[in-house]
């Protein structure tokens, strides 16, 4: 709700991304120095925080191993591009379902079918991780609505039988 | 201070402290989840701590894909170049094609130096 009055709301989504991301100052193909290929308007709203990934990214890293500028730039590129796929495919999911809301469960689902089946028992134990933590501390879940409590019960489930969550693919194509 | 694990930073209180237990911003990854397409309105309190985590799994496969192709150059430094010829040699980044062949690499041209 934040983004109300935000120009690009809700309008431009992945083409605009696509369409911007190639505009570039300089055109160097080994562009490490300070100046960014990117226009940084928008940047805020489009991309994760670069030290973040960059910290995340140097950490898969053997210690003596040096990322370039641009390398940690596109990673940052396709880290937006992965949850805008993700989210679409499971956008399509619950239109077609008739919900308005997109749950983790929607995600995982997503993940499963783009091919990204690998991620889902971590993340599964990192949600029911998190969920004991904030039980522990704040005694309720966080979820800001009633579909994401009820999935929270889902997902619990689903710990420990794997195959559980991807029942609901049934006459997916 | 920090463990190498899957909760390291779960259990020390995120790697700066500013992103609560999560390493990624919540906010931001509800603002791109937004942004991915006309449809998306609602989004369960839950789906952006999801994406916090696997984007952190995203990153990782990501940069030790990328990793082996700078090996494979016998360098140390890993460049956009690497990641690329990653992202072109994995089936599952596909949808990442567009965004590492930008007008600066040549796709046909990493593919032949590649194979």
């Amino acid at each position: 709700m934040a983004e109300l009055g935000h120009p690009y709301k809700l309008q431009l989504g992945v083409q605009e991304f696509m369409a911007e991301a190639p505009a570039s100052p300089g055109g160097g193909s080994h562009e490490s120095g300070e100046q960014s290929p990117r226009s940084n308007v928008r940047e805020q709203d489009r991309y994760l925080p670069i030290a973040n990934i960059s910290r995340i990214m140097k950490k898969a890293l053997p210690a003596n191993g040096k990322i370039a500028k641009d390398a940690k730039e596109t990673v940052q590129e396709c880290v937006s591009e992965f949850i805008s796929f993700i989210t679409s495919e499971a956008s399509d999911k619950c239109q077609k379902e008739k919900r308005k809301t997109i749950n983790g469960d929607d995600l995982l689902w997503a993940m499963a079918t783009l091919g990204f089946e690998d991620y889902i028992d971590p993340l599964k134990v990192y949600l029911n991780r998190y969920r004991e933590m904030e039980g522990d501390t704040k005694g309720n879940p966080k979820g800001g609505d009633g579909s994401a409590k009820k999935d929270v019960t889902g997902l619990q489930m689903g710990h420990n039988s794997q195959a559980h969550l991807m029942v609901p693919m049934q006459g997916t194509e | 201070m920090r463990q190498p694990g899957i909760y390291s930073e779960m259990l020390s209180g995120g790697i700066s402290g500013k992103t609560g237990p999560h390493s990624l911003p919540l906010a931001r990854i509800k603002k791109i989840m937004k942004k991915s397409g006309d449809d998306v309105k609602m989004i369960s309190g839950e789906a952006p701590i999801l994406f916090s985590k696997a984007c952190e799994l995203f990153i990782e496969e990501i940069t030790v894909r990328s990793w082996m192709k700078t090996l494979q150059g016998k360098r140390r430094t890993l460049h956009k170049e690497d990641v690329a010829r990653a992202v072109i040699e994995t089936d599952i980044f596909d949808f990442l094609v567009d965004v590492v062949s930008d007008s600066k690499i040549s796709c046909d041209k990493i593919r032949a130096t590649s194979s």
